[in-house]
């Protein structure tokens, strides 16, 4: 598989990945306020999938009509409806995208409830990979206090309760986390992720996050070309004092 | 002597049974008594008079039966049918759809009811879904890949016809040609006619190609529905019988 920048596409794709928990979306936000502050091109992907599918995911999800193969190909189908809708003509747009989370999340999650991995890789081989991924390390029982702490009620295929690991929906998520982590770890080499220590204070992270995307995207080329503000030109337009044409002047 | 009804009754051997690629995880092989038959062509092609006669006989004979067909799916059939109507969907995410859909009833229909015993019978499988985005230009090791989940039929019949007689039949059925029938979405013509013709032919030019790779029947379609009937009853008797 190849990068953004290796298929030839202008925009830069930065990618984080990471346990719920490892704050990785607060790591994220910060990286995106840096670079839209500087006057750069930048597009936070917030994943909003077409209404259509997202409510055939929500219907399996609700009823607990899927099974891993049926789970993996639902997400995989929401995936590739925003990446063909949104992500692609982005990137050709000359955007630097900023993903919370990426293909890998479905690699870790779909092997986890026990699909080949061959398989699922083959699926999202459509999608170019990220030009940096970041991958924000946390020590498990770190990132499950995070979450059990702050939201008690535990989704039901979120907790991984599908593959029946443990009829109490927090040991299920504790062991289905635990697991999740082993194949995040194990694809880290594979697909080259820049591995933050999570546990570190968040300034020392976000530190090392501008850092590393500052020395790897040319990030210049993401400047926005300059245009009046829209007071100046308004300004401008009430300086001309042209009379208004007539109605059958302008349909012409 | 009178022969009992019973010794009428052909109890169907069972099969070598596999999975095209990866398959479905958990899935025990040895398990599944039942059998898979697949009715494949272009809408218009005669595959439910086919289906229909196929039941009846089966019946007849003794055999219990069970019918799948593309967007059947309790999951995602609804959606499917409005995605298709705004066509808003993209190439990938169609084709997803689409295996999402097949996947559903495969593990909810087709493995359950070839477990029991049942006879299955499918209006369509994976050499459609195949063949309409191979069209389409999407890769084909990829959808191989994807699809990798499918059982492998016992018997797939092809009803071949050519575009010319499927675009009279259409006319007969519905006085129009549908949308995706005619491969509007892909921008061959802007003329509809024009545009159902080619994309038949290459539609069927791709199932002929398939045809080498999956094996399956390619069936006559031009003949009259009682003839086509006799020849698949033939096949299927001797896949019963476990000489298929």
């Amino acid at each position: 598989m190849k990068t953004f920048a290796e298929r030839g596409f202008p925009g830069r794709l930065i990618a984080v990945e990471g346990l719920d928990g490892s704050g990785k979306s607060t790591q994220i936000y910060l990286l995106k306020r840096w670079l839209e502050l500087q006057g750069l091109k930048v597009y936070f992907s917030e994943w909003n999938s077409s209404e259509i599918v997202k409510a055939a995911t929500s219907k399996g999800k609700k009823r607990e009509l899927l099974t891993p193969t049926t789970f993996s190909l639902i997400h995989a189908t929401d995936f590739a409806d925003r990446y063909e809708r949104h992500l692609v003509p982005l990137m050709r747009a000359g955007y630097l995208v900023l993903c919370d989370r990426y293909i890998f999340t479905a690699f870790a999650r779909d092997v986890v409830r026990g699909c080949p991995p061959e398989w699922v890789r083959g699926i999202y081989h459509f999608a170019a990979l990220p030009d940096i991924t970041f991958f924000f390390r946390a020590d498990l029982e770190v990132s499950l206090q995070r979450i059990l702490d702050g939201r008690p009620q535990l989704k039901y295929f979120e907790a991984g309760m599908d593959l029946r690991l443990s009829t109490d929906p927090y040991e299920s998520f504790r062991i289905f986390q635990g697991r999740m982590l082993e194949q995040y770890l194990a694809m880290s080499t594979e697909f080259n992720f820049v591995v933050v220590d999570a546990n570190q204070l968040i300034e020392t992270q976000q530190g090392m996050v501008r850092e590393i995307v500052s020395r790897r995207v040319d990030l210049e080329q993401f400047r926005r070309a300059e245009r009046p503000k829209l007071t100046e030109r308004a300004k401008a337009a009430a300086r001309q004092d042209a009379p208004p044409k007539p109605l059958e002047e302008a349909l012409e | 002597m009178k022969r009992s009804a019973k010794n009428l009754i052909v109890v169907p051997r069972r099969s070598e049974r596999r999975f095209y690629g990866h398959g479905i995880p958990k899935v025990e092989l040895e398990t599944l008594a039942g059998k898979l038959i697949v009715v494949e062509g272009a809408d218009g092609s005669g595959r439910s008079t086919q289906i229909a006669l196929l039941v009846e006989w089966l019946e007849d004979t003794g055999h219990a039966t069970v019918q799948v067909g593309l967007k059947r799916s309790t999951l995602v059939s609804e959606e499917l049918d409005r995605a298709q109507e705004g066509n808003i969907l993209s190439r990938s995410t169609l084709s997803l759809f689409y295996a999402t859909d097949f996947a559903d009833q495969l593990e909810n229909i087709i493995l359950p009811a070839l477990k029991a015993g049942f006879i299955v019978l499918a209006d369509r499988y994976i050499y459609t879904l195949m063949a309409r985005d191979i069209v389409r230009g999407m890769d084909e090791e990829w959808l191989k890949n994807l699809y990798g989940i499918a059982l492998e039929p016992d018997a797939v019949f092809y009803l071949n016809v050519p575009p010319e007689e499927l675009m009279q039949r259409n006319f007969a059925k519905n006085l129009s040609l549908d949308y995706w029938e005619s491969g509007m979405d892909i921008g061959l013509s802007r003329d509809m006619f024009d545009s159902f013709m080619q994309y038949q032919t290459a539609v069927q030019k791709t199932f002929k190609y398939l045809q080498r790779e999956f094996g399956f029947t390619i069936v006559d379609g031009m003949r009259s529905a009682d003839a086509i009937s006799a020849d698949l009853r033939k096949k299927i008797g001797a896949v019963l019988a476990g000489r298929g």
